[in-house]
């Protein structure tokens, strides 16, 4: 439904937008034959990625079988992609708000580095594992609300912000670790974060709080719908008398947030702080959140498609490890996936729009 | 006509220059509850200008605005809506990848606890497009499908929600094909009805006789006639917007 905002590709929908009466030369038939076709919209999406995901599972069953298809695989599967999973929940308010974060792999290092320095270990023997996680979090948020600070009142393009914040944020990580990676010896933190609850490993419970949370933050709150219009919007937006600036900022405070939530969950289940620790994450978040069926370019942003998108891939990864295939075909692989996902969109926002 | 005594809107003598052009010398205009006053005049009469001052968006050089009989200064747009001024200009200012509710409630989204609440807006927005006499199918359409003047619609609206004293419509039937400036027409009548006072800025003089009560012509930036839209003749406000005439030959 929101074709126009599908910009280079499509440029006589762009000229629509700006252009009253050429939407008004539209005739109005069509919007109904629209709405009554090919399940469009979100839902349709969706669907279309469970299918995939479907596919996937049936691909594993049938070539690696019982190593595949079991319970216990499932867990690696969702413990793989759940710290993905939570950057790719951030990623998607910021994508959806016509942003993008390139920082969020490269803070998840930071975060990860910096709780884990002798000193925090140290403060978190004495008063628990809250510190670190405190730490990693400030960290997070504080790395998030820079790159905010810089493209919402700095006017610093988001691209090129956090950029500069990918790079520098990789290399403090480095310099406080001294390229050593460094064990987690508090034992309150790896007894929190570890195992499972309930049969399933306690860092999923925390990506299926945050998914949930995230849902309902996008699709039910002022702040969520307000994101939605500044991503399709912004100046429409103003005028309603939204503070595009200052949601701007929280936006990619969040995203920093999610990248320092990601940190403890990669502590737990690594057990180790590194400067490499999240290196081309923020790629992969990026893929998720766009095969998910969220726009790039705004206006447009689902969480259970990120959800959807992030398994997809995981259990991809998964597939290619169980056959014993070389990673670099499953490089491959994945490219051509995202870009077969985004012609796949492209096809169907095209069609729906010229009816 | 239904007029109250005090003028829901007054303008007295407005000045507004850019730079050495002046746009704006001495302009007056009262607007009542429950009137139509259509602004008319040539490009570069000063219509948009008296529009973004009444909106805030620009502030006047001299001169003195009342609203309800009460000296004002209008510095923003929020000052203006909560003086209960409402604007709807050119560029609608819609959101296309929003549907007709989350268009009429953005930045005044209403909430039950921390969470939105969808059925309200929604009950609301149906009311209100009711009472406006609209053709919206389904306020859960994107705006994006919408033809052009259901989009005028929605802009105009998203102007009621604050239930205001004044709207101020600039152009609302400039590019719209002939049954959708009906549809808006009748919009401004169903505003008039519901006792909101409305300023009409338009070229179209077919519309401007089919909806207004009274007619104010600029012409460089001046007060150039006031009709009774009953009384006066298509010529005699065409003469007033080009010039052909002077104010005090056709004063009705």
């Amino acid at each position: 439904m929101n074709e126009q905002k599908v910009p280079a590709d499509v440029p006589a929908q762009v000229e629509d937008v700006r252009e009253p009466d050429a939407a008004a030369r539209r005739p109005a038939p069509k919007n109904g034959a629209r709405r009554a076709g090919i399940p469009g919209g979100t839902a349709g999406r969706n669907l279309g990625l469970v299918v995939a995901l479907a596919v996937i599972g049936v691909v594993g069953y049938l070539t690696a079988g019982g190593r595949f298809a079991s319970l216990d695989n499932l867990m690696v599967i969702l413990s793989l992609a759940s710290v993905i999973g939570v950057l790719s929940i951030g990623m998607t308010f910021v994508i959806t708000a016509g942003g993008i974060d390139l920082s969020v792999g490269s803070v998840l290092g930071l975060a990860s580095v910096w709780a884990t320095t002798l000193a925090t270990q140290t403060m978190a023997d004495q008063y628990g594992w809250i510190i670190m996680v405190g730490c990693a979090l400030a960290v997070g948020l504080g790395a998030g609300v820079v790159n905010g600070v810089l493209i919402a009142y700095g006017r610093v393009v988001a691209f090129i912000a956090t950029l500069a914040m990918m790079v520098a944020a990789r290399g403090l990580a480095e310099l406080i670790a001294n390229r050593r990676t460094q064990i987690v010896n508090v034992d309150s933190f790896t007894d929190t974060f570890r195992g499972d609850l309930l049969g399933v490993p306690k860092i999923v419970w925390i990506f299926v709080v945050v998914a949930v949370a995230g849902w309902f933050l996008l699709n039910r709150t002022t702040f969520g719908r307000r994101t939605v219009a500044v991503g399709g919007n912004p100046e429409a937006a103003r005028l309603a008398g939204i503070k595009v600036r200052r949601h701007t900022m929280y936006l990619y405070a969040l995203a920093g947030l999610a990248a320092g939530i990601a940190a403890v969950m990669m502590l737990a289940r690594t057990t180790a702080g590194s400067s490499t620790n999240g290196s081309f994450y923020e790629l992969d978040a990026i893929a998720a959140v766009v095969v998910g069926g969220t726009l790039i370019a705004g206006g447009r942003g689902t969480i259970v498609g990120t959800v959807l998108g992030v398994l997809i891939f995981a259990s991809l990864q998964n597939l290619f490890i169980q056959n014993n295939l070389d990673s670099s075909v499953q490089l491959i692989t994945k490219g051509a996936i995202i870009v077969v996902a985004v012609l796949l969109q492209q096809r169907f926002t095209t069609r729906s729009s010229t009816g | 006509m239904r007029r109250s005594t005090t003028p829901a809107l007054s303008l007295h003598g407005i000045d507004k220059a850019f730079g050495p052009v002046q746009a704006l010398s001495g302009v007056d205009l009262d607007v009542h509850a429950g009137e139509v006053v259509a602004l008319v005049g040539d490009n570069a009469a000063g219509k948009s200008t008296l529009a973004k001052i009444v909106a805030g968006v620009l502030s006047p050089d001299a001169g003195l605005i009342e609203v309800d009989g009460r000296p004002v200064t209008i510095p923003s747009a929020s000052v203006a809506r909560s003086l209960g001024i409402a604007s709807v200009f050119q560029d609608l200012a819609l959101c296309e990848n929003l549907d007709v509710v989350q268009n009429l409630y953005l930045g005044q989204e209403l909430r039950r606890g921390r969470s939105l609440d969808e059925a309200a807006m929604e009950d609301r927005a149906r009311e209100i497009l009711r009472s406006l006499t609209s053709r919206i199918p389904s306020v859960r359409t994107p705006v994006s499908v919408l033809s052009a003047g259901q989009r005028q619609t929605v802009a105009i609206a998203r102007t009621l929600l604050g239930d205001p004293r004044l709207v101020v419509l600039d152009e609302p039937t400039a590019s719209l094909s002939v049954s959708q400036t009906a549809e808006v027409l009748t919009h401004i009548e169903s505003l008039r009805d519901l006792g909101h006072a409305v300023i009409l800025i338009s070229h179209n003089m077919t519309d401007v006789r089919a909806v207004a009560d009274r007619v104010e012509v600029l012409r460089h930036g001046r007060n150039n006639g006031s009709f009774s839209s009953a009384g006066a003749s298509y010529e005699e406000v065409i003469a007033a917007i080009t010039g052909a005439s002077r104010p005090t030959a056709v004063a009705g």
